[in-house]
């Protein structure tokens, strides 16, 4: 049986008319009786399968096969959520840097307190005395 | 998840459902998971012949269904916009298991010289007068002697209505090989059909 007609029959019984040379296949279908079985073949049996689309049913309860959809529809949603929080450097650095400024101004006072109309160095003028108590066996250094 | 506790979710239509769904229902989501179901399943199970597969697939479309619940516009019904997906996950299954390529030395006859210019065309039809149900049976007894990748294309185009073009892009062939192959799996369907007529009447 000619293989391109046989092709060009089926795509115009399935409305592909772009597909098949209508005149040659309908010369092809009168002259030869094979064709018109042909035919006749792709067409019960795409009818049949149109109409008699085989069933199946769920083998398991409404409850049972909606509780599993329900676990996968949780565990994707939390599995999802996490990604949200997360946050990208610049925002960090947004808030990291004014924080880093105001944590150093507090040390530099800490460490050095400003006294207004005094540039000298705490440091240069500094002088220590120790008291040692033998009976209490106690040292304390007393810095200025 | 919110729902809504006055609406009748049994005698309300897709459509209702669907509005309240979008709106976070899972109880009138949960509705229309058991509405079409069965339906959903079988289209799952006529392409991969498997039911842990098939189970599985079915309900992973359904979890896809409900997140992607907000594209759905109602161009076509809410049970061919789930079979879509459905399908779509079955291809991706069937691309990930690699069972598109030649798996069957009758797969590799077909494309090697067409095996359907040897077959008989069937004279008689072989399922008038059957009862629809006995019908369904035959049918479905039929696809399953199909190779995956003529099941695969009949399913498509015939239950799925999808036309040559859709189905080369979907599954990545030609429209020849599409062709090819949807007229291959129906001359072996009426062949198959017409042997089980014989074995039933022996």
């Amino acid at each position: 049986m000619d293989e391109k007609k046989s092709l060009e029959l089926m795509a115009l019984l399935d409305g592909a008319e772009e597909l098949g040379r209508r005149e040659a296949v309908e010369a092809w279908l009168k002259s030869e009786p094979d064709a018109a079985a042909l035919r006749d073949e792709l067409t019960w049996v795409s009818q049949a399968l149109r109409s008699h689309e085989p069933v199946a049913k769920v083998p398991e309860t409404r409850e049972f096969y909606w509780s599993q959809i329900q676990r996968r529809i949780q565990a994707e949603a939390a599995q999802a959520a996490p990604a949200k929080p997360t946050r990208r450097l610049s925002d960090w650095l947004s808030w990291l840097v004014p924080i880093a400024g105001v944590a150093a101004v507090t040390m530099l006072f800490t460490v050095h307190p400003w006294q207004p109309g005094s540039r000298t160095s705490g440091l240069n003028e500094a002088s220590a005395t120790t008291y040692t108590s033998e009976t209490d066996g106690v040292t304390i250094h007393w810095i200025d | 998840m919110p729902s809504s506790l006055n609406n009748d979710y049994p005698s309300s239509p897709d459509e209702a459902l669907v509005g309240w769904a979008q709106k976070g229902d899972t109880e009138a989501f949960e509705e229309l998971v058991h509405r079409h179901r069965d339906k959903i399943y079988a289209r799952a199970m006529m392409m991969m012949r498997n039911e842990d597969e098939a189970l599985d697939l079915s309900q992973e479309a359904w979890v896809k269904a409900w997140q992607r619940l907000h594209q759905f516009q109602g161009d076509s019904s809410f049970a061919t916009w789930m079979t879509r997906i459905v399908i779509n996950l079955c291809l991706d299954q069937i691309r990930r298991q690699k069972k598109m390529r030649a798996e069957s030395i009758e797969q590799i006859e077909e494309e090697a010289g067409g095996v359907e210019r040897q077959m008989p065309v069937e004279h008689v039809n072989p399922i008038e007068g059957l009862e629809k149900e006995e019908l369904r049976k035959r049918i479905d007894e039929a696809m399953g002697k199909l190779t995956e990748a003529h099941r695969t294309v009949l399913v498509l185009h015939e239950f799925q209505g999808m036309e040559y073009k859709e189905i080369a892009r979907k599954v990545g062939i030609s429209i020849g090989t599409v062709m090819s192959r949807l007229f291959y799996a129906r001359r072996r369907m009426a062949s198959l059909l017409q042997g089980l007529k014989r074995e039933r009447k022996t």
